[in-house]
């Protein structure tokens, strides 16, 4: 079978089908009769719902320790003072990001060419990974919430070693999670183990258009 | 541009160029239902940029865009798209069932062989099947007219060995 032979195999089979392929003109009509749909209306309610706890979750944690930081900072627990201030702004700096990135993919203007487009959508999709890594980040500071000054006291070698140990543990971690989770390591296996699962799925599958779309860019540069 | 005159002009668009809509949902979307959706949020697409069309291209360049690059996104964010029909009539469109041809293997495996290619090179594929210029491809897929002819010729030859598989 040649080249013609194949096109025509293509478009006869099309041609039958496209015949018999009915758009109802009611349904057309209701099309332009819909709202133009905004970023919130097409939000999944589970992503609303998560950001507008991390919003309230920064807005009252920062009102909170604004307060202790002016009224009461001589009395305050230090470490739970600072480990709360690092999370609730590493929380504040992912909200900022995961908005930013919502709200640009919505605007992607998809009458542009493909390659342009795709590869818009994957980086910023992909660009989520930088909401993750801050996120990973906050692991130390969920084991020192609780330290107090009576520890240097009253804590025996045991007590220090066990607390240290898992906060140097998740310093180490969340310090190499920081560095590592990014797009040049997506075929190793520690990367697909922590981002296996369905919602990460559209995550997966931008890196894997992205990988395409440099294939052709680079088949651009080397023409 | 006033609704009215927009709402002609999509009708319009939709009603001559449906073909385009239907040929890369099929491409892209093996099963039917999902298809329909497919469809329906190109339309949502097209309707959504009608003000936005620029006349230096063909309608068919920027239908074939908007298609496109909704058919490429349509299953990275799949699992929210079907919030966005719950108001539209399920049957709007009717999809035809396809009839066996008496060239059925040799569409079987052209099928065959586009299914198994990643989503650009469908995108390729199909507008090289639609016998659509170098010129035309490039506009639409964005990369310069000797890459295309460099993409066109490794699918040509793709096609090839696989078609001298079958006569073999």
């Amino acid at each position: 079978m040649d080249e013609l032979e194949i096109k025509k195999l293509w478009q006869s089979t099309n041609d039958k089908l496209e015949k018999s392929f009915v758009i109802d003109k009611k349904n057309t009509e209701e099309i332009t009769h819909m709202k133009v749909f905004s970023l919130l209306s097409s939000m999944k309610p589970i992503k609303f719902f998560a950001l507008l706890v991390g919003i309230l979750w920064v807005g009252i944690g920062g009102i909170a320790l604004s307060s202790i930081y002016l009224n009461s900072f001589n009395e305050a627990n230090k470490f739970f003072l600072f480990s709360a201030s690092i999370q609730v702004g590493l929380t504040a700096i992912s909200l900022y990001i995961y908005l930013y990135q919502l709200i640009t993919i919505y605007q992607i203007d998809i009458t542009e060419p493909i390659i342009r487009t795709q590869e818009k959508l994957s980086s910023l999709k992909i660009s989520t990974l930088l909401v993750t890594r801050l996120l990973f980040l906050q692991l130390p500071v969920w084991t020192t919430f609780w330290w107090n000054e009576t520890m240097l006291t009253d804590w025996g070698i045991l007590q220090w070693i066990m607390t240290l140990f898992f906060t140097l543990s998740f310093t180490v971690i969340a310090i190499w999670l920081f560095f590592n989770i990014k797009y040049e390591n997506r075929n190793k296996k520690w990367f697909q183990l922590i981002f296996s699962g369905k919602e990460w799925t559209p995550l997966m599958k931008s890196m894997e258009l992205l990988e395409q779309v440099e294939e052709y860019k680079d088949q651009n540069a080397s023409t | 541009m006033k609704k009215q005159e927009q709402q002609h002009i999509f009708e319009s668009i939709i009603e001559q160029h449906k073909g385009i809509l239907f040929k890369v949902a099929r491409t892209y979307c093996p099963d039917e239902e999902d298809r329909q959706d497919l469809i329906q949020e190109m339309m949502i697409q097209i309707w959504q940029s009608v003000h936005k069309y620029n006349d230096q291209y063909k309608i068919s360049t920027w239908l074939y865009r908007i298609s496109l690059n909704v058919a490429i996104s349509f299953y990275r964010k799949n699992s929210t798209r079907t919030k966005k029909f719950t108001d539209l009539n399920e049957q709007m469109i009717e999809i035809p069932a396809e009839e066996k041809s008496e060239n059925e293997t040799q569409l079987n495996l052209l099928e065959q062989l586009i299914s198994e290619l990643k989503e650009i090179d469908k995108a390729l594929m199909i507008l090289y099947l639609e016998d659509k210029s170098h010129i035309e491809i490039a506009e639409i897929l964005g990369m310069s007219v000797s890459n295309v002819g460099t993409k066109v010729g490794r699918i040509k030859e793709k096609l090839k060995t696989r078609f001298s598989q079958l006569k073999s």
